[in-house]
């Protein structure tokens, strides 16, 4: 047990190297750098020469790559990621601000996928081949081909333009301020309904289809045909047994997810004008904010390892086969 | 053995989803169409749609559904039919060309990583694993923006960010069959290296390749609609169906009919790839039946 956590840890170590350096030589594999990049877009502000050799030292911009990204790691290791090329602040408050916006979202999306998604994989399981199985496996595929983007849009157009239920986007009214604590509160849910929508619909399908598959796995074991057989009831078969086993590899799909929740942010908050991370990063890459997507490149990552780690020691845990395969070794 | 004989009771699998088979028929539709886009969708009185892709008229701007134009106009007066049939070849290519690179570069590291095992084998594990660690769409917002958004720029960063299932796949079929007995033979008759692993291995891990392939340009599409949909993707004015999706998004107070057709084109588009990828890798493994 030890060893394999040991192991997966040091794996980790390595891979977290080689994001640094693939980011690194991204970023400077592009022509130009961003300082050259900001005087074409700055138009009629022009900068002296020695100004702008100042902002480039600032930056270590004049020195060799290796040297550069010697400074960039040492920052990361000690979470001083630089400041914004943008606005000047630094790179980590920034992010900091911004990052409990896209949490709350993607917490969200992701507890509702998985209360919606988890059951019915169960229930396909269960009866496999009915009507409810076949439907929701096809209902989910669809829902799986559809390009977020433009289910936001349509929610926008029937909920927000139609209907006029909910806000079109941003994350709070203009008169926010003005509102009681309570009008706060339902202000601020209003906002998030359409967002964490777009989030949850196409997780669904995959929490579905790996529940399903985890609970067909293990309804075909032993000891479910002897609970059956010692006379329980079907929903206690399948709620009191079945369920907490396949729970076990449901556990992956936590680092599985994770990834795939942050791409999704990117779209999802810019068009709902959502204050988070994903926002964040596209007007950063627009502006060539250097620190800023060296930042978020490396964070988010990073996060997307430590999910994949933490869903495998869980597993370790949680399922004695593995750890005990492990160690047998 | 033949390899037709293989692949019959495949296509015979396959051949029992009806829905498969209209996704089939449906791509082969999309693709002549887009094959075609010119001649259909041009100026001129004989052409099936009147009206060439970039050609603005404010006079008939945001016009709804009409016998005129048929699926409207957009805010510059430009016909919205003939620019999603012009938007279709660029959808197709970038996802098929995507695919393409991906199949090519994960196929490649995948049998290197299966037949040597080793260091090797490690070496590209690490690599899947590093470039698995990026949320898909930063990593390729990335390349493209950076980069000068292109149409290539797009295809190259796709294929260069999704050609890890490809080489999981190729990579697994290889530890599985490299000490067959058809390899040992290959390996005993003193055929080189190459020689096994490319006519000898590599057919015969292809075809859960062709079913990750699928699901590729599925994704490829998706995300090619989604980057031309922020602003980011193929360059104004060339036509896409993320680009006419993102002036939706402007008017969408009324012009229902720019948010709901292009985006139905992705649809089904997406999901007709989904469903031949899903459908053939059922009909693959004949414990389905």
């Amino acid at each position: 047990m030890r060893s394999y956590i040991a192991r997966r840890i040091a794996y980790a170590v390595l891979t977290f190297f080689g994001i640094t350096v693939v980011v690194f030589a991204l970023i400077h594999s592009v022509p130009g750098d961003p300082i050259s990049f900001y005087i074409g877009r700055a138009g009629g502000v022009t900068l002296s020469r020695t100004g702008l050799e100042a902002i480039r030292r600032a930056h270590h911009l004049d020195r060799p790559l290796v040297v550069q990204y010697g400074w960039w790691l040492k920052g990361v290791v000690t979470l001083d990621f630089g400041t914004s090329i943008l606005d000047g602040r630094p790179v980590v408050d920034r992010i900091a601000e911004k990052l409990p916006n896209t949490f709350l979202l993607n917490l969200l999306a992701f507890l509702v996928a998985a209360a919606i998604g988890i059951p019915v994989g169960l229930w396909s399981a269960n009866k496999p081949g009915r009507l409810f199985d076949r439907g929701s496996a096809v209902t989910f595929f669809l829902l799986y081909s559809l390009p977020s983007f433009w289910v936001a849009l349509l929610m926008m157009k029937l909920f927000a333009v139609k209907l006029n239920w909910l806000p079109l986007f941003g994350m709070t009214s203009d008169d926010y301020l003005d509102y009681s604590t309570a009008g706060r509160v339902i202000d601020r849910i209003r906002h998030m309904i359409l967002p964490v929508a777009t989030l949850t619909y196409s997780q669904l399908a995959i929490f579905a289809r790996f529940s399903r598959s985890a609970t067909t796995d293990v309804i075909r074991q032993d000891f479910i045909t002897t609970a059956r057989a010692k006379g329980a009831g079907n929903s206690v078969v399948l709620w009191r047994h079945a369920f907490r086993n396949a729970l076990i590899p449901i556990i992956t799909l936590l680092g599985l997810t994770v990834p795939y929740l942050i791409s999704g942010s990117v779209i999802v908050e810019q068009i709902f004008q959502w204050d988070g991370i994903g926002h964040l990063y596209f007007e950063s890459i627009l502006g060539r904010d250097y620190p800023m997507i060296m930042a978020l490149s490396v964070a988010t990552a990073i996060v997307t390892l430590l999910a994949g780690l933490a869903a495998d020691v869980l597993y370790a845990f949680a399922d004695p086969r593995i750890r005990l395969g492990e160690s047998s070794r | 053995m033949k390899r037709t004989d293989l692949f019959a009771p495949v296509w015979r699998r396959f051949r029992r989803s009806r829905l498969a088979i209209a996704a089939l028929i449906y791509i082969a539709l999309v693709s002549l169409i887009a094959l075609f886009a010119p001649l259909i969708a041009t100026n001129g009185t004989k052409a099936l749609v009147p009206f060439a892709p970039n050609d603005a008229q404010l006079v008939d701007r945001l016009q709804p559904p009409s016998v005129v134009h048929r699926l409207g106009t957009d805010e510059l007066g430009r016909d919205i039919l003939s620019r999603m049939i012009h938007g279709a070849r660029v959808s197709l290519t970038i996802g098929l060309t995507a695919t393409l690179i991906s199949l090519i570069v994960g196929s490649l590291l995948g049998a290197l990583a299966g037949y040597y095992g080793g260091a090797i084998d490690w070496i590209v594990s690490r690599l899947i694993e590093i470039v698995l660690c990026f949320p898909f769409l930063f990593l390729v917002l990335g390349i493209v923006a950076l980069f000068r958004p292109s149409m290539t720029t797009l295809m190259i960063a796709l294929g260069l960010t999704s050609w890890t299932t490809e080489a999981r796949f190729v990579r697994g079929e290889f530890l599985r069959i490299r000490e067959l007995e058809f390899a040992q033979a290959a390996r005993a008759s003193g055929a080189r290296d190459v020689r096994i692993i490319f006519r000898h291995l590599l057919p015969n891990a292809f075809a859960p390749v062709l079913v990750a392939a699928s699901f590729g340009v599925a994704a490829a599409i998706l995300t090619e609609s989604a980057l031309s949909f922020l602003g980011v993707g193929v360059s104004v004015p060339t036509a896409s169906w993320g680009s006419i999706l993102a002036s939706a998004e402007e008017n969408i107070d009324y012009a229902w009919w720019m948010v709901v057709f292009p985006g139905l084109a992705i649809f089904l588009t997406v999901a007709a790839f989904n469903v031949i990828g899903d459908r053939f890798r059922d009909a693959l493994d004949p414990r389905f039946e």
